[in-house]
């Protein structure tokens, strides 16, 4: 497994493990489970994964083409899904003539940034599958 | 030569050398022609363009 493998395989674990997190909290906390998604801040520690050791190579021009993939995919996914949610959220919320709750655009937000690191990170492993064997 | 070898030698990941021997990787030109200068021979040698 290469540097880059191990940052997406991060973004994977952490950005899920955040996601259930808040939502095995959220019956018993309600909104304050939110704070579950500073998980997310473990993925602070990915670039470790790209530090230079000697003369290793840590990330190659196949890595920095992955990486762009997932990143497009990933930022790309998120980005769509606010859009449409808030979109959907606003119209049905006037349907009801009653006011968007702040916490549900939170929810929204916080949600959409753990759906962006997921997707980078399945991408990414997905496009890594299958060349981890031996000589 | 093995994977690693070749990939040392051409300052790559032997990952990145899997996946041009299974085609799911093409190199860039300078990758390519770095791998045929190890081998001592021509690019297209090496590497052939599937139309």
């Amino acid at each position: 497994m290469n540097a880059v493998e191990k940052v997406a395989w991060t973004e994977l674990i952490v950005s899920v493990l955040a996601s259930i997190l808040v939502l095995a909290l959220y019956p018993w906390m309600g909104n304050a489970a939110l704070g579950g998604f500073g998980l997310l801040g473990l993925l602070g520690i990915t670039p470790l994964f790209l530090r230079k050791r000697g003369k290793q190579v840590v990330r190659d021009e196949r890595d920095v083409e992955i990486e762009k993939l997932a990143s497009w995919f990933g930022f790309g996914t998120a980005w769509v899904l606010l859009l449409i949610s808030m979109v959907v959220i606003t119209m049905w919320h006037s349907h009801l003539q009653r006011d968007v709750p702040t916490s549900l655009l939170s929810v929204l937000l916080w949600a959409q940034f753990a759906l962006c690191y997921a997707i980078k990170g399945a991408t990414a492993l997905v496009q890594y599958r299958g060349t981890n064997r031996a000589a | 030569m093995t994977q690693q070898s070749l990939a040392d030698a051409v300052g790559v990941t032997r990952q990145t050398i899997v996946a041009m021997e299974t085609g799911t990787y093409t190199p860039s030109l300078a990758l390519a022609i770095r791998i045929a200068r190890v081998f001592e021979c021509k690019v297209e040698d090496v590497f052939e363009l599937n139309e």
